[in-house]
């Protein structure tokens, strides 16, 4: 019987052809859910569904109600909410996955915390407050610099820096109009002087299968934390390497993360690495794409429905040679009138492809209120080095026209 | 036509397909598919994408402003894109038509593969069921053309650019065309998605 992978595709991913393409290569059944509900669903009942990813419990019921008549072999998440979702489905449908406490905690940055430094795993100090708190009483009592960071939005979205005690208030207000929910909780944190790494793994029955670092040159110092270049491999001495992957490795233990992709962020200075952030999901956007292992290039996101569905993976080593990608700064506020001089950044050297992915006419809002980066570069050569130059020649080249909104 | 005016853009479906978008007209006649080096025989863009060396184009597609390329082979379309798009340049550059109108007669190959009864079914499953569908989203799919079986069409409204167009490409339309035209071998979609100002869902999480 052909296998049927179970894809969990909100509907605001950047990662649904990927995803859905590498099913078509892998010859699957395919059932993609998303949280609204496709126009088409009635026409393949089998093919389209759609799920609550508020209520992984209730999703998880529901699929195991259609998985009666349509067996499932697999079920990937692409993203932090619906790792959960696909947790709560693997384990009601006995299937390879994470256990619903492990992806919790990944997206629950406090939860995340308190395991973390629980296990002795190095993370900035932290607090949890509520939104709702007099923000001038907790900036008495705070350490500075310190980081003020929602508990569950991700891409960096409202994280600010603070300095001192009027810019945790002012920074406080801001946090609060992002968030939306006076009842919420937020971190603030000791922020961590260092160089930013990224880590792409695959854990496969509780081990840690490091498929890519990548160095992020860019000072994330904020005050706003807006990503911008990845390069791979890394340029940090082995050794350190070595410890980043140690670090990262009993994150994955505190967590208890057994199966799927991870991508952690950490830093490192002079004390060693800590673990920023741990999401239970592949890199985000569509950086994806400037990876690719084995002699036939195969895709990220191959190597995970591979992973889930019990399939042999080719080859966890990537290909040869330095790749990077930049998400494109948000250039400014405004609605998005045209993109000059892509032509121009796409014929640089070693550029392999400009995706602009704002569309004309889209409001651009910049960090901490926004994430949506307006685009992405993909750079491919011989050293990080020149790839990185690559990528910052052709940012170079891109004009964003931008309207008063 | 000047090179230097000519902006292509590529935007890889998967690693079999990718379309390049040029900021000019390329064939303005309707669709042209080209199913091998064959085939592309006096049009000079199609001779020149199946002569790029390492690219292995067993497909060719060109309507309006977009050249979709099929290929067999493993490698990225990142190491190839720039080769095509020297390819279309050059072409485009000449003083004859980049692509000729095809002229195969309008009569079938064979009888298993009758591309105007084909066309007239599959128009009949997007205009009865297809668009009615997918304009609850302010979307809309245009059929092109059928060339050899293959189901050409194009995006509009909510569903050009729409983060999740793939899956009502796949899911929805591809499972239709299969169960009420199963003569049909294949689907390409020629939308230019990235021009697309008015997405129904828009990608927005990391």
């Amino acid at each position: 019987m052909t296998p049927r992978l179970l894809l969990l595709l909100p509907t605001t991913t950047y990662r649904a052809t990927a995803f859905v393409e590498a099913a078509r290569q892998l010859g699957v059944e395919l059932t993609v859910a998303s949280e609204r509900p496709s126009t088409m669903q009635a026409t393949n009942p089998a093919g389209l569904v759609t799920l609550d990813f508020r209520e992984p419990s209730r999703a998880a019921e529901t699929v195991r109600e259609f998985a009666k008549q349509n067996p499932i072999t697999g079920v990937v998440g692409v993203d932090d909410d619906t790792a959960i979702v696909a947790a709560a489905i693997a384990e009601r449908l006995h299937l390879k996955g994470n256990p619903i406490h492990a992806a919790d905690a990944a997206r629950d940055k406090h939860r995340q915390r308190e395991l973390l430094a629980g296990s002795g795993v190095p993370v900035p100090h932290f607090e949890l407050h509520m939104v709702a708190e007099d923000p001038e009483r907790v900036a008495r009592a705070v350490r500075y610099p310190c980081v003020l960071k929602p508990l569950r939005l991700s891409a960096s979205r409202g994280v600010i820096r603070a300095d001192n005690a009027k810019g945790f208030v002012a920074a406080h207000a801001r946090l609060k109009a992002i968030v939306g929910e006076p009842d919420a909780g937020y971190l603030v944190e000791e922020f961590i002087p260092g160089y930013e790494v990224a880590l792409e793994g695959l854990v496969v029955n509780r081990r840690l299968h490091v498929l890519a670092i990548f160095d992020k040159p860019d000072p994330l110092d904020g005050p706003f934390f807006e990503e911008t270049i990845y390069v791979t491999p890394s340029m940090v001495p082995a050794a350190l390497q070595k410890s980043i992957v140690e670090c990262t490795e009993r994150a994955v233990r505190a967590l208890g993360i057994t199966e799927g992709p991870i991508h952690a962020e950490l830093r490192y200075n002079e004390r060693g690495p800590w673990l920023i952030e741990l999401a239970a999901r592949p890199i985000g956007g569509r950086c994806s794409a400037v990876l690719r292992f084995g002699d036939t290039g195969i895709s990220l996101e191959e190597i995970i429905l591979r992973n889930a569905l019990g399939m042999p993976i080719p080859s966890l080593e990537r290909e040869p040679g330095a790749a990077g990608v930049m998400m494109i700064p948000i250039p400014g506020a405004g609605r998005l009138r045209e993109v000059r001089g892509v032509a121009e950044a796409k014929a640089m050297p070693l550029v392999e492809d400009v995706q602009i992915t704002a569309h004309p006419g889209e409001q651009l809002v910049p960090f901490p209120e926004g994430s949506r980066y307006p685009g992405f570069i993909f750079a491919r050569g011989a050293q990080p080095g020149v790839v990185e130059a690559a990528l910052r020649q052709a940012h170079a080249r891109l004009q964003f026209v931008l309207d008063p909104v | 036509m000047s090179q230097v005016e000519t902006r292509i853009t590529a935007e890889p479906i998967d690693n079999q397909r990718c379309k390049f978008v040029v900021s000019v007209p390329v064939f303005a006649g309707g669709v042209r598919r080209f199913s091998g080096a064959a085939d592309a025989k006096g049009s000079p863009l199609a001779e020149a994408i199946f002569a790029t060396p390492g690219l292995g184009a067993t497909e060719l597609i060109v309507s309006g402003n977009i050249v979709t390329v099929v290929k067999q082979n493993a490698t990225p379309w990142q190491a190839l894109g720039k080769a095509v798009g020297s390819a279309i340049r050059t072409a485009l550059a000449a003083d004859v038509p980049a692509v000729t109108p095809a002229t195969r007669p309008a009569t079938v190959d064979s009888p298993a593969v009758n591309d105007d009864a084909l066309y007239e079914q599959v128009a009949k499953v997007f205009d009865e069921q297809v668009n009615p569908m997918v304009a609850r989203h302010g979307g809309k799919v245009e059929l092109i053309d059928v060339q050899d079986a293959v189901v050409m069409l194009r995006m509009g409204g909510g569903c050009q650019g729409c983060g999740m167009a793939d899956v009502t490409l796949r899911q929805g339309i591809e499972g239709m065309l299969a169960q009420f035209v199963p003569a049909v071998r294949g689907i390409v979609d020629i939308t230019d998605h990235t021009s697309g100002s008015n997405p129904y869902f828009q990608a927005s999480k990391k």
